[in-house]
């Protein structure tokens, strides 16, 4: 890279620092910036002045009852963590393991039965194998990307990068005021929520991130309250099965 | 913070205590509505609650760990409401945390009295720079959206950031000699 090249790099250190940078640009930055000592050392002086901006903001009192809600919330979390604790130790009593399909035909998560989908699954199951496919994307990864259609006109879209996801759906209708998004992956018989809820924009586009998708079996998606739920509440209306 | 991993009501309550006012303040700041900052704190200190056990001590404060959260979700809920697709994620903001400077940092920004001297640093700035900073931050514009905003060349939107930055780090660095 020439002089010039970089120092057109290094002035976009600073948009990089600021989340500025175009959504195009930030794979090649981060790439760059991996193996530049110069710009490493630019972003080291600067994020100190990033980090510092959320503390110019004019202060303002969050309204007490935001805090009730979000204690109600969290310690629901603690209640339903306790009542999965002891819905598994039954089901180990009953040591009946259920494999993935018999899984999905019959799934009872605090009182929730998601039978009416065990059809569709496995129709879902065979486009699946239809439309995934792998590639490198020539930096020694491999993204795999499962693509699947769902009922009412939505497309989902799982994008397994080294064991990251990213869950794209398009065609979703818009959320009531109060619900978001939140997705759910199975390992097995375990459901665990995704971290990251999500809401549809404008064009019914919505997106999130799944931490880690190994040994995953499949990615579903509800609504929930806003703040999301540690165990789904309504029926998955988009499954998408993953090849584990 | 081991009590999340834990999931302690009462320490979450307090750690809400210590952190919940700045993150509804930046919330606000960027949504411009307390009904959705408030959804936007909720959001992300439920996040926080549930996930926090991924929080590593040694890219640099529970604060800006935090505040950098509530910034995420802030933009997102404004990049969907607008119909801009979501473009900073969690990975950057985990480059940016895992700057070695950051213990220092933190030194700076306490040193510096954080709110009134980074204020002062701000509007210290030539309003040009304050502009795009302000765009990009709290705005979660990108550099090429800002300069269509304001009718400049694209390399004009860098210089200023940059710059703009670069003086906010001088003042930092003062504040602490």
């Amino acid at each position: 890279m020439s002089a010039d090249q970089h120092d057109r790099r290094l002035e976009e250190v600073a948009a990089f620092a600021l989340g500025a940078l175009d959504a195009a640009q930030i794979e090649d930055f981060r790439e760059h910036l991996a193996g530049c000592k110069r710009c490493q050392d630019e972003l080291n002086w600067l994020a100190p002045a990033v980090r510092a901006l959320p503390e110019a903001v004019e202060q303002q009192s969050p309204p007490p009852e935001l805090k009730v809600r979000l204690m109600e919330e969290v310690r629901a979390d603690v209640a339903a963590a306790a009542e999965q604790t002891r819905a598994a130790e039954r089901r180990e009593r009953a040591s009946s393991r259920k494999g993935f399909r018999e899984w999905l035909g019959g799934l009872d998560i605090g009182g929730l039965t998601w039978k009416p989908l065990a059809g569709m699954a496995a129709v879902i199951l065979i486009v699946a194998a239809g439309v995934g496919y792998l590639v490198g994307n020539g930096d020694g990864t491999n993204v795999h990307t499962t693509e699947v259609p769902q009922p009412n006109g939505i497309v989902a879209e799982v994008i397994n990068e080294d064991g990251k996801g990213e869950l794209r759906l398009t065609g979703v209708e818009q959320l009531p005021k109060g619900k978001v998004l939140e997705a759910w992956v199975a390992r097995g018989e375990a459901v665990e929520p995704v971290e990251m809820l999500f809401t549809p924009d404008e064009e019914g586009n919505a997106t999130t991130q799944i931490e880690d998708l190994e040994g995953v079996d499949a990615v579903m998606v509800t609504r929930e309250p806003t703040g999301g739920t540690k165990v789904p509440t309504t029926e998955p209306f988009v499954e998408v099965p993953l090849e584990s | 913070m081991p009590w999340i991993a834990k999931k302690d009501p009462e320490a979450f309550e307090v750690f809400y205590d210590r952190h919940g006012g700045a993150g509804y303040s930046l919330a606000y700041r960027i949504l411009g509505d307390r009904s959705a900052a408030e959804d936007c704190i909720q959001e992300a200190f439920i996040s926080i609650w549930r996930s926090g056990a991924r929080f590593d001590r040694t890219r640099g404060s529970v604060r800006s760990w935090t505040l950098s959260i509530v910034r995420n979700r802030a933009i997102d809920a404004l990049r969907s409401k607008s119909g801009r697709a979501p473009k900073l994620t969690f990975d950057d903001d985990a480059i940016l945390e895992s700057r070695p400077a950051d213990e220092q940092t933190e030194k700076e920004v306490l040193a510096a009295e954080t709110a009134v001297e980074i204020r002062g640093a701000l509007s210290q700035l030539p309003s040009e720079q304050s502009k795009v900073i302000q765009l990009a931050y709290f705005g979660g514009f990108s550099q090429s959206e800002i300069a269509g905003m304001l009718n400049v060349p694209l390399g004009t939107v860098k210089g200023r950031m940059r710059l703009g930055l670069e003086k906010i780090r001088g003042e930092l660095a003062e504040g602490m000699a």
